[in-house]
């Protein structure tokens, strides 16, 4: 081929074609079939021109390539090798690739553990990691559907302005372009003959369409005046509730009866469209209240032109300025005071980053371990194979052939794993989006293609690199020495140090996955713990959103209805009901005045409405006084019954019992005292908070939650279908939003935490079983590496025990060495989990003890079994064979 | 070797090339013969790739030696390649008789 090269084409031959078929061409015919074709040409230029002569080479080169690349196919397929070509044998890249692939195929046929072993052990790895990151890629990377979100932020506070703030803001937001308001909700909607259903839906200022910039797919959005009052209330439905509804691009100008409302559908929004998550499906605006000064709502704005988040303090001081001047804040939540700007992706998605990023991580570990035992297991292979590549470089091979070979049979494995990760991951992908703590963003991960080629991807990345490994062993080892070894029994064979290298890492990864996991387990043991003051066995929950077109006297009866019709459901002892159950992240703060104390400051409480039963029902301990009476309703001086926060908060070494508290200008007396509940979150301080019947303050909920307390011995689950059935026939205008149990809204409580673990420890099993078996591997090959020299040893007065025990202490000391730079790796990454722990610090002792000793354990089980293989070696086989 | 495959078209052609240039039967001149006899401009490739397949089927063989000073890949008949050539021949023979070429040629079918 080099000669070729010197004596080079002639002046005035076209190069490209000729270059484009020595690519193509066995070596043994690339001189004379390139030097045939010149010599030809050059005839040709003589007879027929330059012009034909060159349309004739590229004919001859167009002919020939089809020709000889289903040859090359061919040659590789069959090894065939003309006689001709003895002395110069091989042929283009592609045929010994072929060759290459081929015998790769043969290979791992007739070691079909091994094949399976790399396969599976990498598959999983691969599928795992697609799979997470196509969850996260979807909701981390990918864009949110709204225009220039760069620009987008939300504010302080959110779900605490008033209208009557946002009304006096409205005409001059300085710094932005535009700013809405708006909070989520559940509208019950009725279509047709189906039973009220309740949907998520968003309740916003006519800005908020126009803020995010997304056009309607059909229709409108909204426009200005949409939320005066007195003006037709007006509904974007989302895609996926427009196509629930049949599809139909005329729906735009129906009505459409929500909470008992007549709404003209104005627009539905484009497929792949969410605000303020992907549960939402549909967007309305009200008639806003200037006065109404009640804070439920969040702000979302558009920056103006070339301003950035960093840039908008100024801004800020203004818009406190001016809320400063029109409002008196408690010191407690004064919103001057802690002005701040969001970008919205942050606010949206940021609080399921950690969680995501923490999968993602773990994954990757995964994916890292698997890859250091396919590579190990090659090393093992290259090893093994020792005799026959010394053979081979003996007759000739060049060591880069027998690399091609090696990185042949990984992408050979690499496909393989790819595609099944892929099918794992697609598998997977539903699982895990439900076993991640992801919210209502949880509709938004979708499947796609872009999983499968990230498998694909991964894997064929992860198998290249994987032969690294054996390929420096490779080019490293004296293979002519190898002959020799072979013959000598062995001794003095390489110790293995890469391998050693590879199960140190992977024990190390392995460790540090388990610690996570173990610390999750010990905050969600102690999460479990926490004492939530109410029953969570044996309570159903139903959570029914309220007919909204009812007078308030028709409001309570319905209540009380409901209540009695539940009652005779069988299986049911009592009933209660309240218009938010604990547990459930709090909210419903009321402003308390204390009789006889003006010259507290302005504070508010919680305040629970509940039916007289409801206590009861939930297992609230009593402290002192009494609980509610079915008298109690109606009375003109309402009772209350506060808990013990409350008590020792506004009557602190007092008998609150029979003092007077007010909220919302109704008086009431205080008849018992209760023990603290978990109003808010399972792990916050307890907060004051008031029981008060329903009636007891002007105020209908728009839904409220029914408690029942079912027989004992019977699931609580069990009731809940006989307890929908009565609640259609009892109240046709109620929709049930949820129906639960409180041992499920306890568990949901317990937060991500509770999810996040169960997938950590879920991969650290994976990663544990994955460490063991390439203990086993590493340890496997070592002994049969010194098999011979120990067969010798023993022959010569070596106990077995002595053996066992070298093995054994070999495979532990990896271990050990791995677990410790697991431990520290381990405190290095922790903080990615912090979000997730209660009561237990990252450099939880117990947990990383665990971990440690949990991985040595099965190391050297691991070990223990080509241990007692080698233990067992008969000298007398041994010494025949040398 | 193979005798129960019959030869194909182009199979049969550049064995028969083999054949007529005889001691000086390699790829290009092989290809040249085809091109002066049939008038078609044959590529190279494909009768690199159909001398190839023949001598795995052990048809031809190839040897390697100088000619005119250039090292060339001169290929030969083999005593297989001769017998397939001549059932080839006997096959297309059985298959001609009763034919009538000038009934044909006339136009139509009798």
């Amino acid at each position: 081929m080099d000669e070729s090269r010197r004596s080079g084409p002639a002046a005035g031959l076209p190069r490209l074609p000729l270059a484009l078929l020595r690519r193509l061409l066995p070596h043994a015919e690339r001189e004379e079939v390139l030097t045939d074709l010149a010599a030809e040409h050059a005839e040709r230029v003589g007879r027929h021109g330059v012009a034909a002569a060159r349309a004739w080479l590229w004919m001859q080169v167009a002919g020939s390539v089809p020709a000889l690349v289903r040859r090359s196919w061919w040659r590789g397929r069959t090894g065939f090798e003309p006689a001709s070509s003895r002395m110069r044998p091989g042929g283009p890249g592609l045929e010994s690739w072929i060759m290459d692939a081929r015998y790769a195929v043969r290979r791992l046929r007739t070691r079909p553990a091994y094949a399976l072993l790399a396969v599976v052990t990498l598959a999983l790895g691969v599928g795992g990691t697609a799979a997470v990151w196509g969850i996260a890629r979807g909701l981390l990377v990918a864009p949110l559907p709204y225009a220039r979100e760069g620009e987008l932020v939300a504010f302080w506070n959110p779900f605490d302005w008033s209208q009557a703030e946002f009304a006096h803001l409205r005409p001059d937001f300085p710094g932005f372009r535009r700013v809405a308001m708006y909070r989520t909700t559940g509208v019950i909607l009725a279509a047709g003959d189906e039973a009220p259903r309740v949907v998520p839906a968003v309740s916003s200022s006519a800005e908020l369409l126009e803020v995010l910039g997304t056009r309607p797919l059909v229709g409108r959005g909204f426009q200005p005046g949409d939320d005066a009052s007195g003006a037709e209330p007006a509904a974007v439905l989302s895609y996926g509730l427009w196509r629930e509804l049949g599809g139909d691009p005329g729906i735009v100008g129906r009505r459409l009866r929500l909470n008992g409302v007549e709404r003209t559908v104005t627009g539905v929004m484009p497929e792949g469209f969410w605000f303020p998550d992907p549960s939402v499906r549909v967007w309305l605006t009200f008639a806003l209240d200037p006065e109404d000064g009640s804070g439920n709502y969040a702000l979302v704005g558009r920056l103006a032109p070339g301003r950035t988040v960093a840039g908008m303090g100024d801004a800020l001081r203004r818009i406190t300025a001016s809320l400063g001047e029109r409002f008196r804040y408690p010191e407690q939540w004064d919103k001057t005071k802690n002005a701040s700007l969001v970008p919205l992706r942050e606010y949206l998605v940021g609080e399921v980053r950690p969680a995501l990023l923490a999968t993602l991580a773990a994954m990757a570990v995964i994916l890292l371990i698997a890859c250091a035992n396919v590579a190990a297991l090659m090393l093992g292979q290259v090893d093994g194979r020792a005799a026959e590549l010394a053979v081979r470089t003996a007759l000739g091979a060049g060591r880069r052939r027998l690399l091609q070979q090696l990185v042949a049979e990984a992408l050979l494995v690499g496909v393989v794993a790819g595609g099944a990760g892929a099918a794992l991951a697609a598998g997977a992908f539903r699982l895990l989006v439900g076993a991640l703590p992801l919210g209502a963003l949880a509709a938004g991960a979708a499947l796609d293609w872009t999983v499968f080629w990230a498998a694909m991807a991964i894997a064929l990345a992860a198998a290249l690199a994987v032969t690294v490994v054996p390929a420096a062993s490779l080019w490293r080892g004296d293979l002519r020495g190898a002959l020799g070894r072979q013959r000598t029994a062995g001794i003095g064979g390489r110790g293995g140090r890469v391998e050693g290298a590879l199960v140190v890492a992977e024990v190390a990864l392995a460790v540090m996955m388990a610690a996570g996991a173990a610390l999750l387990v010990r905050s969600v043991a102690k999460l479990r713990a926490v004492d939530p003051g109410v029953a969570t066995r044996g309570v159903a929950v139903l959570e029914v959103a309220m007919p909204a077109d009812e007078t308030p006297a028709r409001h309570l009866q319905t209540v009380r209805e409901l209540e009695a019709g539940l009652a005779a459901v069988p299986g049911v002892r009592a009933v209660g009901a309240a218009k938010r159950l604990p547990l459930r992240g709090g909210g419903d703060n009321w402003g308390i005045r204390v009789e006889g104390r003006p010259e507290l400051a302005s504070s508010t409480t919680y305040l629970r409405l509940v039916s007289p039963d409801y206590l009861r029902v939930m297992g609230v301990r009593l402290l002192a006084g009494r609980g509610f009476e079915a008298g109690d309703v109606g009375r003109a001086e309402p009772p209350v019954v506060v808990n013990r926060a409350l008590a020792r908060k506004y009557f602190p070494g007092l008998d609150p019992l029979g003092r007077r508290i007010a909220y919302a200008d109704a008086w009431m007396r205080i008849v018992g005292v209760v023990d603290d509940v978990a109003e808010g979150k399972l792990t916050d301080p307890a907060a004051p908070a008031a029981y008060v019947l329903f009636g007891g303050v002007p105020y209908l909920p728009p839904a409220v939650a029914l408690v029942l307390r079912v027989a004992p011995g019977r699931e609580p689950a069990a009731v809940l279908e006989a307890a929908r059935q009565r609640i259609r026939r009892v109240a046709p205008g109620a929709a049930v939003q949820q129906a639960t149990t409180m041992t499920q809204v306890f568990a949901e409580a317990i937060g991500p935490a509770r999810q996040l673990m169960s997938l950590l420890a879920l991969l650290a099993g994976l990663a544990l079983v994955l460490g063991a078996v390439g203990v086993y591997g590493v340890i496997s090959h070592y002994v049969s590496r010194r098999g011979r020299e120990w067969g010798i040893r023993m022959a010569l007065g070596l106990r077995p025990a002595r053996v066992l025990g070298h093995v054994v202490g070999r495979g532990g000391a990896l271990v050990a060495a791995g677990a410790a730079i697991g431990v520290i790796g381990f405190l290095g990454l922790a903080r990615l989990l912090s979000t997730f722990l209660y009561g237990v610090g990252t450099a939880d002792p117990l947990a990383l003890g665990a971990a440690a000793g949990g991985l040595l354990l099965v190391g050297v089980v691991a070990a223990l079994v080509p241990a007692r293989r080698a233990a067992s070696t008969d000298p007398a086989v041994v010494l025949r064979e040398t | 070797m193979s005798a129960a495959a019959p030869l194909g078209a182009f199979e049969e052609q550049v064995l028969l090339a083999v054949v007529r240039t005889s001691a000086e039967a390699y790829g290009m001149s092989v290809r040249r013969e085809l091109e002066e006899v049939t008038g078609r401009d044959v590529a190279i490739g494909a009768v690199y790739a159909t001398l190839d397949r023949l001598e795995a089927k052990g048809l031809v063989a190839s040897r390697r030696a100088e000619l005119a000073g250039q090292s060339r890949r001169l290929f030969a008949l083999t005593g297989a390649g001769g017998r397939a050539l001549a059932e080839t021949r006997a096959m297309r023979d059985r298959l001609w008789r009763g034919v009538d070429l000038a009934g044909l040629l006339s136009g139509g079918i009798p």
